[in-house]
């Protein structure tokens, strides 16, 4: 048995959720670190974190039940269910996000330093999910006779989640040898940009990509334009810089 | 420079073939032809995943030994009772080869199970199916293709869930 087989057993999956849980604990860990350097008020971030994460864990469920309003009135105390496939991740995190960003309007807390503070958070949960895939294999490389491919769902594949992993590291480390006097949004800014790049490199290896009109990938077009936006942001941050100078 | 470049690479890596998307060969995985076998009932019936080909099919792997899979062997029976008019069809695989094979049949009349139970005695189907965990459900489509792979027990509301969709 290889490495690569014995780490898959070790976590397959549902267990490959405890690499999420360890790569949150490491990035919040992090985030806590960096937060006076900021000058955001770590209390008041951590209270955040909490609301969002109670936002997401509670609407995600309800509303994958409003979703599934038929099955769920013949067993209504599946609503209590411990499957975490009875949820909805996508409304679950669009709900957390507006919650998180009334809770940082109520409490004060600056837009951008927060963001910054909380983007090692954001890069380390990127390497939990990278791993996790690894694991589970899911978001898997197409068909390939390169000599580091990869036997997996019946066919050498590129090893996409490989490449994940190193983007994703890679990018934690650029994030964290930046200097925190950087111009507040920065931080995040580059996560977004990096992670959207990566992503927009690797999505041409995977071999589960949603097809549009012509075969062109729909997470590369999303991808191109999420850091066409990030990059501009830090090009007008930086041209804000020098008029106020 | 970089925006550039990324259009140019969204262009050649472009799956004009639509050779990248899954289903084509046999694999135990959402989007992929689900694995054939072929195994013995314990009355020595012999029945294959071919004979179910474009019905929709719940394939669960369990033993007798798991507690999860006693915790939803009746939901799953309950649930197969509701959904047997539709053409749902249930196969029920016990891992044999890390099970007690005389412990399978009073466990079937104990939970009343009316669905086949194949034994999977040289552990064919969990090698096919990459069995890592106890237990584990297969949703199969009408076309042969995995819609949903679910690990461990299943609520009711997940099962039905699952079922709505592979039997459209």
């Amino acid at each position: 048995m290889n490495i690569l087989s014995l780490f898959q057993n070790v976590f397959a999956p549902p267990r490959d959720l405890i690499l999420i849980i360890l790569a949150a604990w490491v990035g919040l860990t992090l985030s806590e670190k960096r937060a006076p350097l900021h000058r955001v008020n770590l209390d008041s971030l951590s209270n955040l974190l909490l609301v969002s994460m109670i936002g997401f864990v509670v609407s995600g469920r309800v509303l994958y039940a409003l979703e599934n309003l038929s099955i769920f009135a013949q067993s209504p105390a599946s609503i209590f269910s411990l499957n975490t496939d009875l949820f909805d991740q996508w409304s679950g995190l669009a709900i957390a996000v507006v919650t998180a960003f009334a809770y940082g309007r109520r409490a004060h807390l600056p837009l951008w330093p927060s963001l910054d503070t909380l983007t090692p958070l954001f890069a380390t949960l990127a390497i939990g999910i990278a791993f996790s895939h690894l694991a589970s294999g899911l978001a898997f490389g197409k068909e390939t006779n390169v000599p580091w491919a990869i036997d997996q769902w019946g066919a050498l594949r590129h090893p996409t989640q490989i490449y994940e992993i190193i983007a994703s590291i890679l990018t934690l480390v650029l994030i964290l040898i930046q200097k925190p006097i950087a111009k507040p949004g920065f931080e995040f800014l580059l996560f977004v940009a990096l992670t959207s790049a990566s992503r927009l490199v690797i999505e041409g290896f995977r071999g589960d990509s949603t097809l549009i009109l012509g075969g062109f990938r729909a997470a590369q077009i999303a991808a191109w334009l999420i850091l066409f936006a990030a990059l501009a942001s830090i090009d007008y941050q930086k041209r804000l810089g020098h008029e106020k100078e | 420079m970089i925006l550039l470049t990324g259009l140019v690479w969204i262009f050649i890596s472009a799956d004009r073939t639509n050779s990248a998307t899954a289903g084509r060969i046999p694999a135990p995985q959402k989007g992929f032809l689900a694995p054939e076998f072929k195994l013995e009932t314990s009355d020595s019936q012999s029945i294959s995943l071919t004979d179910y080909r474009g019905k929709a099919v719940l394939v669960n792997l369990w033993a007798t030994w798991c507690p999860p899979c006693r915790t939803e062997m009746p939901i799953i029976e309950k649930v197969y009772q509701g959904y047997q008019d539709q053409g749902l069809i249930v196969l029920g695989v016990n891992s044999t080869n890390q099970d007690d094979p005389t412990a399978v049949t009073p466990f079937v009349k104990q939970y009343g199970i009316t669905f086949p139970i194949l034994l999977d005695v040289n552990g064919e189907a969990a090698s096919l199916y990459e069995l890592r965990s106890l237990p584990t459900s297969f949703f199969i489509g009408r076309d042969g293709i995995i819609k949903e792979v679910v690990v461990g027990s299943m609520s009711e509301a997940l099962l039905r869930a699952n079922i709505e969709e592979i039997i459209k």
